[in-house]
C-alpha cells in the first residue's frame, strides 16, 4: 500500500519536534538531523505497522529513540561526561537576581544522563502524558516518574536553586501538564 | 521498580510544573522546534514519494 497524503503531510509536520527531541538527545544539531532523516525512512518504509488513530508524534518519536540508542551502541559510546570532569568544571552559576539563563539551563540539561534527560525533554517539553513516554522509553510509568524527578532534582543543583517553590500563574501548570503535544 | 504508589506526593507531580526548571525547559524546547526546518527532509519526502510506485512490484 502507497504511503497515503495524509501521512506524509502529518510527517512534515512532525519534523520540528522531531528536531527538537533529536537535539535534546544527541546535544547536537548535525547528529540531529541525521537522526531526523533515518527516522523519516523508516517511518515511511513501515507506515503500514502505524495504526491511524494512534498518535503518530508518539510512534515516531520511539522509532528517533531507537536509533539514537542503537547508534549510540554501534559507535561504542564516545565521549559520554559520565558524571564528574565536565560537572566540576561547569559551575553554572546562578543568576544573581533569580532570573536563570537560558544558556546555563542548556549546560545544566547536557549534563544529565540521557535517561534523565529524555524523560523530563518528553514529560516538561514535549507534552506527553507518562503513559505516553514509559511507552516511547520502553519501561516502566513509576521509571519515567523518578527518572523524572532526579532530573529535576539534578538540575536544581546543578543550577543551585534550592527548594524551589511552585509558583506563579496556573497558566503554565496547564500547559506543561496537558497533553497539548507541541 | 519504584511503585508508583508509594510516595504520592513526589510521584504526583515530579517534574514540579510550575517552577523555573519547568518553565526554563519549556522555552529551551520551544526554541528548538521554532527552528527553521532545513530543506533536505522535503526533498527527502519528495524521493521517498518517489521512490514508492518502484516498490509495488514487488
Amino acid at each position: 500500500m502507497a504511503v497515503s497524503v495524509a501521512f506524509k503531510s502529518d510527517l512534515i509536520g512532525a519534523i520540528p519536534s522531531l528536531r527538537a527531541f533529536a537535539v535534546s538527545l544527541s546535544q547536537n544539531a548535525d547528529k540531529a538531523d541525521d537522526l531526523v532523516q533515518e527516522t523519516l525512512v523508516k517511518a515511511w518504509d513501515k507506515h503500514q505497522s502505524f495504526q491511524p488513530g494512534t498518535n503518530l508524534k508518539a510512534w515516531l518519536f520511539t522509532i528517533l529513540r531507537n536509533e539514537f540508542y542503537s547508534q549510540m551502541r554501534k559507535r561504542g559510546r564516545e565521549v559520554q561526561d559520565s558524571d564528574g570532569i565536565m560537572t566540576a568544571r561547569l559551575a553554572v552559576h546562578p543568576s544573581q537576581h533569580g532570573q536563570l539563563d537560558l544558556k546555563d539551563f542548556r549546560v545544566a540539561l547536557e549534563q544529565l544522563p540521557e535517561d534523565q534527560r529524555e524523560a523530563i525533554i518528553l514529560i516538561g517539553a514535549s507534552g506527553f502524558s507518562y503513559d505516553e513516554a514509559a511507552e516511547i522509553c520502553g519501561c516502566a510509568i513509576g521509571t519515567i516518574k523518578s527518572r523524572v524527578s532526579r532530573a529535576r532534582t539534578r538540575l536544581q543543583e546543578i543550577l543551585q536553586i534550592s527548594g524551589e517553590a511552585d509558583f506563579g500563574p496556573d497558566a503554565i501548570a496547564a500547559q506543561v501538564m496537558g497533553s497539548s503535544a507541541a | 521498580m519504584q511503585n508508583a504508589t508509594h510516595s504520592s506526593s513526589a510521584n504526583a507531580d515530579p517534574l514540579g510544573a510550575n517552577t523555573e526548571i519547568a518553565r526554563k525547559l519549556k522555552q529551551y524546547y520551544d526554541d528548538l522546534v521554532s527552528d527553521d526546518v532545513p530543506d533536505r527532509f522535503a526533498d527527502l519526502l519528495s524521493q521517498l514519494e518517489k521512490a514508492e510506485p518502484a516498490r509495488k512490484k514487488d
